[in-house]
């Protein structure tokens, strides 16, 4: 059985609203979450990149996914809408703070741009106006070839006609030039009772003109491999990273307690080779 | 001997509140899966729908239903049912959304699956217990759906009134 994960549920405050949120994605089958922090930055003014909340303080305990013992997996994920190329920094520090990076660019020359260059996981469509631009057949292999994916969220078609038909022209336009590669479906849900169980989007997916294997891959092996994009994003290419010795963190922990002689040197991490996880 | 073949699908209707599950009847479920199939597949989608559509089973308690459609086009009718946001019945509107769990060719292998799946739930409930009763009359549900060679709608209402209690 496929392992089936919904990459979008829009962030909300309300603690109540997100818990039963995860709640109904649980019960549903879906054992991977990611929250989505939207981030539309304005000409005007500076704003903040929102900081993700820790997920043990937004959701207490997580419920197990229907039909297996495991908790459901929480993600933070990050969306910058973009319409200036300068809104998205490819070395901000704020973005290393999330496990997932999606854009949404609102012009074609940022598409193109985004598509070939930008430093991302998944790329937005928007679903709720009518298409700006046309996709070309250029960018879109690119990003295919570069292993970004498309997203297509769903939520909006629930809620009322024009969105559906927006949604569904959308969606089958950039079918044309994708041919239902590198496609998730996700629900953007705001409330627990937008979102929709794992076999009605695959055939939800369908009405959108993707086939019946594709729209299936849509919400179980491409959101896979977006996740180990991401990680390859922020590691070097998956091959080495860093990341803090159990020990040291113990010491840390001790506080001043452990002599000074017996302190290794403070270094900013241990490198660690091969995809597996190192302790020391 | 030919037979008119269907696929039956077996859905769970989700509400916030699960009182509002009682509420529920059949008629109200399938006038609004054919109001749905109207909206998003016009004219065609509601003369296959009028052909041999009809919902089979509703249990009100657990919020499980048996939708029947034609085999032909079972696809493009089950593409309908995620527009479904309310339901309307008896003059009030419960919003709720349906999670198809199950797709067969007989009523006979949904039910197999239904009792599966019941079970499942009942597992999933064991953590959750509050106090020690509860806990027993769950593991005597469990321990009685696994028994074989009992009438299975015996303990299909055993499973209800089971999921009631909780």
């Amino acid at each position: 059985m496929a392992v089936f994960m919904d990459l979008n549920v829009l962030f909300s405050a309300d603690r109540k609203r997100m818990q039963s949120l995860i709640e109904t994605a649980a019960h549903l089958g879906f054992s991977t979450v990611a929250i989505n922090y939207v981030f539309e930055p304005t000409a005007k003014k500076k704003q903040e990149v929102p900081s993700p909340m820790p997920i043990n303080e937004l959701i207490g305990q997580l419920p197990v996914v229907q039909g297996r013992s495991r908790p459901i997996r929480v993600l933070n994920r990050l969306t910058v809408v973009m319409s200036e190329a300068s809104h998205f920094r490819p070395n901000a520090t704020e973005y290393r703070a999330f496990d997932l990076l999606a854009v949404q660019p609102t012009t074609e020359k940022l598409f193109h741009t985004t598509c070939m260059l930008c430093d991302v996981d998944i790329i937005c469509i928007s679903v709720t106006e009518k298409l700006p631009f046309f996709f070309k057949r250029a960018p879109i292999n690119g990003a295919i070839d570069r292993g970004v994916v498309f997203e297509l969220s769903y939520a909006s078609a629930l809620r009322d006609t024009t969105m559906r038909c927006y949604t569904i022209a959308n969606s089958v336009c950039l079918m044309e030039s994708c041919k239902g590669k590198n496609i998730i479906l996700s629900s953007a849900a705001e409330k627990a009772l937008e979102l929709r169980g794992p076999y009605d989007i695959t055939n939800l997916g369908v009405l959108f003109g993707l086939s019946d294997a594709d729209s299936k891959e849509a919400v179980s092996s491409t959101c896979r491999a977006v996740l180990l994009h991401a990680e390859t994003r922020k590691t070097a290419s998956g091959i080495v990273y860093t990341m803090k010795s159990q020990q040291e963190v113990l010491e840390d922990s001790a506080g001043s307690e452990a002599p000074e002689s017996q302190k290794r040197p403070k270094t900013p991490g241990e490198w660690g080779f091969g995809r597996g996880r190192t302790h020391s | 001997m030919v037979r008119v073949k269907s696929r039956y699908l077996l859905c769970e209707i989700n509400v916030s509140d699960r009182s509002e599950l009682l509420k529920l009847d059949d008629r109200a479920v399938a006038r609004a899966v054919k109001a749905a199939v109207a909206r998003t597949h016009g004219d065609y989608g509601s003369a296959l729908c009028s052909m041999r559509f009809c919902v089979k089973y509703l249990n009100a308690h657990t919020g499980i239903v048996f939708l029947r459609f034609p085999k032909g086009c079972y696809k493009l009718l089950w593409s309908a049912l995620p527009f479904i946001t309310s339901i309307e019945s008896r003059g009030q509107i419960i919003s709720c959304f349906f999670n198809c769990l199950h797709v067969g060719g007989t009523i006979r292998t949904c039910q197999r699956f239904l009792i599966r799946y019941n079970t499942q739930q009942l597992h999933r409930m064991l953590p959750k217990c509050k106090n020690e009763e509860e806990k027993k009359q769950i593991q005597e549900s469990i321990l009685s759906c696994s028994l074989m060679g009992r009438n299975n709608e015996a303990f299909e209402d055993e499973l209800e009134s089971e999921e009631d209690g909780e």
